[in-house]
C-alpha cells in the first residue's frame, strides 16, 4: 500500500526533517508510528497523504501511484474531531461521499450505517456542538470508514480523549479495521495505543527523523482492548517498544 | 424567574411614567422651557398628526429604501472584493494603503461631494451608506475567510474538494459568524450615514424632515422623530438578530 526508499526531507534545504526512512506498509496491515514530539511522524503521514510534496528525486508509493492529494485510495482522519459545526452528525459523516460524488440519497444511508456502527443510532441529526468529544470522534470514525478507501491516514486521532473514551474509541476502531480490512498508517505518541492497535510498530528518532526500530506486535486479531491488558506479549512488546525508543534518545542525546 | 422578569418590567414602565409625568408638569408648569424640550403631550400629538397624514410614512419609506440599497450594494460589492483580497494577498497588499486611507477619512466630510455628484436625491445617500458598510463588511469578509478552521481545509483538500466545494461547502459557512457581526454593524452604519446625509441636505426622507423641525423650533417634532429613528433601529437589530438566529443556529 505505501513504499517509501531512502527518503530525506528538508523544508528550508539546510536542516532535514526525514532522513534515510525505508518503509513498507503492506495491504491489510495496521502500522504505528510512533515517536518523540516533532520527530517528523505528521510529515511522514502528509506526504503520504500528498498534503506536502514529493521531493525531486525522492522514492514515495502510495497504492502504487505517486501520492496525490484527493485521491480517492486515501481516507485521512486528524487528530482534532474537525467536523463541520453547522452540519449534523449524519450530514458530517457523508460529507466525505458527497465530496467524492457519491448521490446525496446513496451517501445518507452509507453514513447512517455507519453512525449505527460507531454507537450513535439515534444521534442522526444532532449538531456537533451537542456531542461529546467521544461522540465528535465517532462522527469522525463513521466518516473515515463511510469512504471505501482501502488506506486510512490517522494521525493522532484519539490523542485529545479522556483515558476511558480513548480505550472505548481504540476498541472501536480495531472492530472498524477487523469488519473493513483496511490498511491503516497510524500516528501516535502513546505507546500502548500503538502495541494495542497495530501488526507493527515504527518507532522515530528525534528530528531529523529516522527509524530506529520495526517492531512486530506478536498479537492475534481479533483483539480486545480490555484483554490486551492482561496479556504478556501485549507488556513484552510494549517494553520493547519502550526500550527502542529510549536507545533513540540515547543516541541523540549522545 | 418569570416573577423577576416582570417586576424588572414593572419597574421599568413606572420609570418611564414617572419621567414623562414630571416633564409634562415641569413644561405646562413653566419649570422647564417648553420651547427647548417640548412636551410629551405635544411630542405625542405631532406623532399622530405625522402618521394621519402619511409624511411619517412617505419618508420613513424613503429611509428605508436608501438603508436597504446602500446596504445590499455596499455589502455585495464588499463581499466581492473581500474574496478577491483572500485569493489574491498581493493584490491586497497594494490596495491596502488606500484602503486604509479611505476607510478612517470620516465619510459625513464626503457628503458635500455626493451631493454634488449625486444630487439631493436617494443617490447620495446610497453613496453615503454604502461608503460606510463597504470598509465594515470587507475587513469582516477577509477576516471570516481567514479565520476559518484550517483542519476543515486541510480535511477537504484530501477528500479530492474541488475549488467550488471548498468555498461552498466549507469557506464561505466557516465565514459566516464573523461575516454576519460585519454585515449587523454595517446595517446600523448604513442607517446613520443615510439619516446623516439626509439631515445635511435632502429633498426628503425622516433625516431631512428633523432638520426642518429642528431649523423651525418644533422640538416636539424632533423629539417624535428621534423617537421614530429608535425605533427603525430596534427594528433593524431585531431583523438581524432573527436572521442570525436562522442562518447560525449551529453556534
Amino acid at each position: 500500500m505505501i513504499d517509501i526508499k531512502q527518503l530525506n526531507l528538508s523544508f528550508d534545504g539546510v536542516n532535514d526533517v526525514l532522513s534515510g526512512i525505508d518503509f513498507h506498509l503492506g495491504s491489510g496491515e495496521f502500522v504505528a508510528i510512533a515517536g518523540p514530539s516533532g520527530c517528523g511522524k505528521t510529515t511522514l503521514l502528509n506526504l503520504c497523504a500528498g498534503l506536502v510534496e514529493v521531493p525531486e528525486g525522492q522514492h514515495i508509493s502510495v497504492a502504487s501511484k505517486a501520492p496525490m492529494l484527493g485521491g480517492h485510495d486515501v481516507a485521512y482522519m486528524l487528530a482534532r474531531d474537525s467536523l463541520f459545526p453547522w452540519l449534523s452528525a449524519i450530514d458530517n459523516a457523508a460529507f466525505g461521499l458527497k465530496v467524492r460524488g457519491v448521490p446525496e440519497s446513496e451517501a445518507r444511508v452509507r453514513a447512517q450505517t455507519m453512525l449505527k456502527r460507531v454507537g450513535l443510532a439515534g444521534y442522526e441529526d444532532a449538531l456537533p456542538k451537542a456531542l461529546s468529544h467521544g461522540m465528535r470522534q465517532r462522527v469522525a470514525l463513521a466518516r473515515t470508514f463511510a469512504m471505501p478507501s482501502p488506506l486510512l491516514l490517522m494521525d493522532e486521532p484519539f490523542g485529545a480523549l479522556d483515558a476511558q473514551t480513548k480505550l472505548q474509541l481504540q476498541d472501536l476502531l480495531l472492530q472498524l479495521c477487523q469488519d473493513s480490512e483496511r490498511s491503516v498508517l497510524f500516528v501516535t505518541h502513546d505507546l500502548a495505543e500503538a502495541v494495542a492497535l497495530a501488526d507493527r510498530v515504527i518507532i522515530m528518532s528525534s528530528r531529523p527523523g529516522r527509524v530506529i526500530a520495526d517492531v512486530a506486535v506478536p498479537l492475534s486479531r481479533p483483539r480486545s482492548i480490555r484483554q490486551l491488558q492482561t496479556n504478556d506479549a501485549f507488556h513484552q512488546t510494549y517494553a520493547a517498544v519502550w526500550r527502542h525508543l529510549e536507545e533513540g534518545w540515547v543516541h541523540h542525546e549522545g | 424567574m418569570k416573577a423577576n422578569l416582570i417586576s424588572t418590567f414593572t419597574k421599568h414602565i413606572a420609570f418611564v411614567i414617572v419621567v414623562i409625568a414630571l416633564w409634562e408638569w415641569g413644561a405646562r408648569t413653566g419649570v422647564i422651557d417648553q420651547s427647548f424640550v417640548g412636551s410629551p403631550l405635544g411630542i405625542a400629538s405631532f406623532t399622530y398628526t405625522n402618521l394621519l397624514n402619511g409624511r411619517l410614512r412617505g419618508d420613513l419609506g424613503w429611509t428605508m429604501l436608501s438603508v436597504t440599497l446602500s446596504f445590499i450594494l455596499g455589502s455585495a460589492a464588499a463581499i466581492g472584493v473581500g474574496l478577491v483580497f483572500v485569493t489574491w494577498p498581493k493584490f491586497e497588499a497594494f490596495c491596502d494603503p488606500y484602503v486604509s486611507a479611505l476607510n478612517v477619512l470620516p465619510r459625513i466630510a464626503m457628503v458635500p461631494l455626493f451631493i454634488l455628484w449625486f444630487g439631493l436625491g436617494i443617490g447620495s445617500k446610497i453613496a453615503m451608506g454604502f461608503s460606510l458598510t463597504f470598509f465594515i463588511v470587507l475587513s469582516s469578509t477577509v477576516a471570516g475567510i481567514r479565520g476559518i478552521s484550517q483542519d476543515h481545509v486541510t480535511l477537504t483538500k484530501t477528500l479530492g474538494a474541488t475549488s467550488r466545494q471548498l468555498f461552498f461547502w466549507v469557506t464561505l459557512p466557516g465565514a459566516v459568524p464573523v461575516l454576519f457581526s460585519g454585515l449587523r454593524l454595517g446595517l446600523i452604519y448604513a442607517f446613520l450615514g443615510v439619516v446623516g446625509a439626509e439631515v445635511i441636505a435632502s429633498e426628503r426622507g425622516l433625516g431631512q424632515q428633523l432638520a426642518y423641525l429642528a431649523s423651525t423650533f418644533a422640538i416636539d417634532g424632533v423629539w417624535s422623530l428621534l423617537l421614530d429613528l429608535a425605533l427603525v433601529g430596534v427594528f433593524l437589530m431585531k431583523v438581524m438578530n432573527w436572521l442570525e438566529r436562522r442562518l447560525l443556529h449551529w453556534q
